[in-house]
């Protein structure tokens, strides 16, 4: 979709159908649909209403964090420190939630609070001293997995107040059949779309992720479109970290970082569309992308592989993906 | 060496006109127009009086860092496999490159060399060898994925880390092997007695060898030469006749082989092998790099830095153990040493904020008005 903006940024003409980028999304819907059918008639049990929702709601902590990593990524840039931001907000919140039964509309606040102070950190490091982005996030990436392990204290998270799980598995409409983190993630990658479609904001995301010395030159206050990217894709990430944890009703030490989200993230938003050589992110692709992932490995549990290939096939998966399109360098290169 | 000599060898490769050749020399690995007594930089000297005030802060405040020089030495075991590492990720990312798959390289190459040594039972020297050189072909997909594909090296490398940690747990089975031989295990634990009281651990003898050989072939041969050309710019080395994709395949190949000799010490430091133990080398090993003065887009810096950075990183994290910080506390503080020192390089650089030539052209406009009369 949002490759509209970009190649009307690039070519200044008028804006075409997004011919690329809306065959990416038909590509990975039906490839999920492809997987899906193939599997479900091998064994009916994987089109069970259970697992269908199992698939959904494992697929939505993983799309909160992609989003902001593609907008990151849309900018020409990277973050490496969303996943001990997911920890941190995960145990902050938990601990808070096990001791003193902190209310859930705190925690979302509280969630919302963090990710913006250590986003907006990344922001400065990157935007005011010119730091490379893998740089300033590998070293908060040290530094706020060591707030986690500063504020647990070598405790971690077992339970949950039932608020909390029903936020994270629960139906907040009995009429409508998805799960309350489904409906969340919808609402937050329409707010995300519409930032990246149809605000200047989103233009200048592009637009510095295209080229920042002419976004620069064109007047664009190219620091500031930094500093609110990180600080954005921080707060994605610490309200990941809520969602992780009112789903499981647990947090560790090792929460976000253990995964390994943060190479997770930027593999979904490129098998999405994201161009990692920036200006151009596709929100909807990185969602779907993040879906198909998890279709994939839900159908090897199916299939009966053993785990252990799961993380090689997350790596074809994002050769695959690289190779059918973005992410190439140009042949100039 | 001198500048002409350069020029001339680099005109000699191909055509190049005398911008790129200008543009090259100013970011080179060794200073260009500048005769020194030591091949070291302003950033190498600040690393080293760090390093010195490191140990010697360490060695006055901290009760068991600096008993013995012995005691001092044997430290390393805990950080040189890092260094290992460093050396070869250092080639990588001064292509302009990253290798994000170390971690997995170094674990798939321990666990192979140690499954054929259970398994066959190959001699445990040659199982090495054959985990080595499995290292250097991983290196070798890496390079013919970004090459071939024309992936990214981050995603290519992500992409790879993700195969090779899946086929070293496939590989490993429900029990590594271990227990390997004592002659194994001492190029990870052991050390040389030197006289009655001096004991120097195999694995400083072995990165000492290795670091040496990689600073010959960055600083003082014609491939680092080039491998800091392309890093510079792919398009120049390319227009001044450099076969940059056999100088990109040679990095890649020497960042796999090293994560496996490192893997390999790894595994006779534990004398064990887990699927997952290089994982831990990644982040930190860049960090290394980094710390040393290589920037990130490639073509600029110089490997004594990132030895000195080894050194540095390691003694302070092992002192700080020593003086009863917690581990999470020395990650958080390895990670703001990242970005200050970086950010302070920053201010002085000509990439940068340029902070140095301001000063100096401070200084030269208050002293002038004076020659002028």
């Amino acid at each position: 979709m949002s490759a509209v903006v970009a190649s009307s940024i690039k070519q200044g003409g008028p804006v075409r159908l997004p011919k690329v980028a809306m065959g990416r999304e038909l590509i990975l819907a039906v490839a999920t649909l492809l997987v899906v059918g193939v599997v479900g008639a091998l064994n009916h049990d994987f089109l069970g209403v259970q697992n269908l929702r199992f698939i959904l709601l494992n697929s939505v902590v993983l799309s909160l964090v992609a989003l902001g990593q593609t907008l990151v990524i849309a900018m020409r840039g990277i973050d490496l420190s969303v996943a001990p931001l997911l920890g941190l907000a995960a145990m902050v919140c938990g601990l808070l939630a096990q001791s003193h039964g902190l209310p859930l509309g705190y925690a979302v606040l509280l969630c919302v609070a963090i990710g913006l102070v250590l986003g907006t950190l990344n922001g400065l490091l990157v935007a005011t001293l010119k730091i490379p982005p893998i740089v300033v996030t590998l070293g908060t990436y040290s530094l706020y997995s060591g707030l986690t392990f500063l504020y647990s204290d070598g405790t971690q998270v077992d339970s949950v107040p039932p608020t909390y799980a029903a936020f994270g598995n629960g139906h907040l409409f009995d009429w409508l059949p998805l799960p309350t983190p489904v409906l969340v993630l919808l609402v937050v990658l329409a707010l995300c779309w519409f930032l990246l479609r149809h605000t200047r904001f989103g233009r200048s995301i592009l637009a510095v992720g295209n080229n920042d010395a002419a976004a620069y030159h064109a007047g664009l206050p190219v620091k500031w479109v930094r500093v609110r990217v990180y600080a954005i894709s921080g707060v994605l990430a610490c309200f990941a970290g809520l969602m992780f944890l009112c789903y499981t009703g647990s947090a560790t030490v090792t929460a976000g970082t253990g995964d390994h989200i943060e190479l997770q993230s930027i593999a979904v938003a490129l098998v999405g569309g994201t161009a990692i050589a920036g200006g151009r992110g596709n929100l909807v692709g990185t969602v779907l992308g993040s879906l198909f992932l998890s279709v994939v490995l839900t159908a090897l549990v199916f299939l009966h592989v053993p785990p252990i290939w799961y993380s090689a096939g997350e790596g074809v998966m994002i050769l695959a993906a690289v190779q059918s399109g973005f992410g190439r360098r140009s042949a100039a290169q | 060496m001198n500048a002409s000599i350069r020029t001339a060898s680099l005109q000699k490769a191909g055509r190049v006109d005398a911008a790129v050749v200008e543009d090259v020399s100013s970011n080179a690995v060794t200073p260009f127009n500048r005769r020194r007594l030591l091949p070291i930089g302003g950033w190498e000297a600040a690393l080293l009086l760090l390093l010195v005030a490191v140990i010697a802060g360490f060695g006055m405040k901290v009760p068991g860092f600096l008993d013995s020089t012995s005691g001092l030495l044997a430290l390393t075991e805990n950080f040189l496999p890092f260094g290992l590492v460093a050396l070869g990720l250092s080639l990588v990312i001064f292509t302009g490159g990253i290798d994000l798959s170390v971690g997995a390289t170094a674990s798939l190459a321990a666990v192979v060399a140690a499954q054929i040594w259970s398994a066959w039972g190959v001699n445990i020297w040659l199982a090495s060898a054959i985990g080595v050189l499995i290292g250097g072909v991983l290196g070798a997909v890496n390079a013919l994925v970004i090459i071939r594909l024309r992936v990214e090296p981050l995603i290519a490398t992500l992409a790879t880390s993700f195969i090779y940690g899946s086929m070293a747990v496939a590989i490993a089975g429900d029990s590594p092997p271990s227990g390997f031989p004592d002659a194994f295990n001492n190029l990870g634990a052991g050390a040389m007695a030197i006289g009655a009281s001096f004991q120097l651990p195999y694995q400083i003898l072995l990165f000492a060898g290795l670091a040496l050989l990689f600073w010959l072939l960055v600083a003082r041969s014609a491939f680092g030469r080039k491998l800091v050309t392309v890093g510079y710019s792919a398009e120049a080395a390319r227009y001044s006749g450099i076969r940059v994709n056999r100088i990109l395949v040679t990095a890649y190949v020497l960042s796999g082989a090293m994560a496996s000799v490192a893997g390999l010490v790894l595994a006779a430091y534990y004398s064990a092998v887990r699927p997952d133990m290089g994982d831990v080398l990644l982040l930190t090993t860049i960090t290394m790099v980094v710390l040393g003065g290589v920037s990130i887009f490639g073509g600029e810096g110089h490997l004594l830095g990132v030895i000195l950075a080894v050194l540095l990183l390691g003694f302070l994290r092992q002192g700080m153990l020593i003086a009863g910080f917690s581990d999470m506390v020395t990650t958080m503080l390895t990670g703001a040493i990242l970005i200050v020192s970086i950010a302070v390089k920053n201010l002085f650089d000509s990439r940068g904020l340029r902070l140095g030539t301001r000063i100096r052209a401070l200084f030269k406009r208050s002293i002038s008005p004076g020659h002028a009369s």
